[in-house]
């Protein structure tokens, strides 16, 4: 059945419905709403597998006792914005260096700094250049549309718990705002065994959830082992081509709203006439390298959407190693149809 | 004495804490306590960063290792999340007062029922003995060569007292874990008090886990290495000084376990 339904509540609904057993957040705007709508969920007591909520004092807080969580074998979850997910990176990098898995939402805001509350995608260098010190690379999920959203929640606990990593699900202010009509029920996330969960000995072997390695060849054997993990990553990098041609006058490059936007500029492009498409990046990291090169080969002019002064531009030139055109906004504008499809005009 | 077998200390025992430190002693009481208590199947340690990382490597149970001054975070999402688990960690000084008092208050705060032990040696002993929130006044750190300026830096913190604001911890002590030194004719010797205070502590603090409450014990011990003391004078400097500047004592007993 379709419904019309707030992003920050569907991601809400998706989460608990996939099996959401602890929530740890601390409020931030525009993230604050997804928050909010979990503790009517957890209050409501609906959900028996939903055991904790818990309001953390900092973001440091939260992603530690997310870490915790994860190392315990529980789904967990948090939603953030720029600035938490600064303080957040530390943890994260712990959580990925000793194979905790957990979820966090990122909703961009504009930034550097305090920036301001508008919707921004000025966090994807961040998220894909080693998200925390020494080397860290999340699944990243750029969903593009509310029902998108829920998937990508319900997808995020799969992968975290299938790889052990944390998991990082993209969005902005946007989507997370946005009342949009979605037609989902979210199945209940069986979860993997965790017999490598820290719970306890019991009578068995010890479980060591730890980033610490203090021989050189002790922590190369790890970083080889997490770096072979990130091989098999990446098979499941996953992309969209809409409209896309054995020809293309250009092809458009975008994740998030940009992207649902973009789509509406190719459709008014290709009513003129103009071979337009849209490659979207549906798993940004790992990114669908071989999508990607196949589909900008075919187009004469990339054009990338972004709000933010170029960041996945910088991504994709260094995979396509041709001209990127960078279409940006920034400061929390929206990209607009028509200046999008002026680009090729 | 019984002597007692420790299922949850590695069968070879030795640590390798620097000669002299007293981290070795406090992991050994932390042994003996889940032993005697039945617990070592149930405990999660959650480590902290600092000498007490070292820890995971003499306790037979399970780990988690945080991020510097994060134990009570991690900890306290365990605990909520195994309720019949004995969840613990061993911070040091730098890591519970300087880079995690922000965690360690709110968890205090919310009295979630955990167990942390907090070896002060009134220094960063890992990195290399500078001055933690802890440094006494004058003393002599590689960040404080001439003493530590409490005009600039504050009064050494007194985890007890910061903690004694928090209504629901259950079990709060500071005990000096440095053995006194004896003084007779002809040599030194130690006394067995402190050790036995030390191991009662533990054991308490554990009680009040599994009677449901917020347990917080600190160790007063020694880093003669960092203190650039011989062994003999920085236990001598524990009992002279660190006593004044730190006065053991039990700050609160919710359950009445010191007294049983």
């Amino acid at each position: 059945m379709k419904r019309l339904i707030m992003g920050a509540k569907a991601i809400a609904e998706a989460a608990v419905r996939s099996g959401l057993e602890a929530y740890f957040g601390y409020p931030i705007t525009p993230s604050s709403e997804i928050m909010e709508n979990i503790s009517v969920l957890y209050g409501e007591g609906k959900y028996p597998w939903f055991k904790v909520f818990l309001q953390s004092a900092s973001e440091i807080e939260s992603v530690n006792m997310l870490f915790g969580a994860g190392a315990a074998g529980y789904v967990s979850m948090t939603a953030t914005s720029g600035p938490g997910l600064s303080l957040m990176a530390e943890g994260i990098s712990y959580a990925y260096a000793s194979e905790a898995p957990f979820l966090i939402i990122d909703v961009n805001r504009g930034g550097p700094g305090l920036g301001n509350v508008a919707p921004e995608q000025s966090d994807v260098s961040f998220v894909l250049n080693s998200l925390g010190h020494g080397g860290v690379k999340p699944i990243v999920l750029a969903p593009h549309t509310v029902q998108e959203s829920m998937e990508h929640v319900h997808k995020g606990f799969e992968l975290a718990f299938a790889y052990r990593t944390p998991v990082i699900l993209l969005t902005d202010a946007l989507i997370v705002h946005m009342y949009d009509t979605v037609e989902w029920d979210p199945p209940y996330v069986v979860k993997p065994k965790v017999d490598w969960a820290a719970r306890g000995r019991n009578y068995g072997q010890r479980h060591i959830i730890n980033s610490i390695y203090l021989d050189p060849p002790e922590l190369k054997a790890n970083k080889e082992r997490l770096l072979q993990k990130q091989k098999e990553i990446e098979k499941i990098a996953e992309s969209e081509c809409f409209m896309c041609d054995e020809e293309m006058d250009v092809l458009y490059i975008a994740i998030g709203i940009s992207a649902r936007i973009s789509k509406e500029a190719v459709l008014r492009l290709r009513n003129e006439g103009v071979k337009a498409g849209l490659f979207r990046p549906i798993t940004l990291s790992p990114l669908d390298k071989d999508g990607l090169l196949k589909y900008s080969s075919r187009a004469k002019k990339i054009v990338s959407v972004e709000m933010n002064e170029g960041q996945l531009a910088q991504e994709i030139t260094r995979i396509v190693r041709r001209d990127v055109e960078v279409l940006p906004y920034l400061g929390g504008y929206i990209p607009d149809v028509e200046e999008v499809a002026e680009t090729w005009r | 004495m019984e002597v007692k077998q420790f299922s949850s200390i590695f069968e070879n025992g030795v640590t390798t804490y620097c000669p002299g430190c007293e981290h070795g002693l406090l992991l050994k009481f932390i042994g003996m306590a889940l032993d005697e208590l039945g617990i070592t199947e149930k405990a999660i340690m959650v480590g902290s960063v600092g000498c007490s990382t070292l820890a995971y490597k003499f306790l037979n149970v399970d780990y988690v290792q945080a991020p510097h001054g994060r134990a009570p975070a991690v900890m306290s999402a365990i605990k909520l999340l195994e309720k019949d688990k004995v969840v613990f960690a061993i911070q040091g000084d730098g890591d519970a007062l300087s880079i995690g008092i922000a965690e360690l208050m709110h968890a205090a705060n919310r009295g979630i029922p955990l167990t942390i032990f907090m070896y002060n040696n009134m220094v960063f002993g890992m990195t290399g003995g500078q001055m933690a929130p802890t440094t006494p006044e004058g003393m002599k750190t590689t960040t404080t060569p001439f003493g530590r300026d409490v005009k600039q830096m504050g009064p050494p913190i007194d985890a007890c007292k910061v903690l004694s604001a928090f209504p629901q911890i259950s079990y709060l002590k500071r005990v000096v874990i440095t053995p006194k030194p004896i003084y007779t004719k002809d040599r030194v010797m130690y006394s067995s008090k402190e050790a036995m205070d030390s191991y009662k502590a533990v054991l308490n603090a554990f009680k009040t886990q599994l009677m449901g409450g917020f347990s917080f014990v600190e160790f007063i011990g020694t880093c003669n290495v960092n203190w650039k003391m011989t062994i003999l004078d920085s236990k001598k400097y524990v009992h002279d000084v660190g006593v004044k500047v730190y006065p053991p004592g039990l700050c609160r007993d919710v359950y009445g376990v010191d007294k049983k």
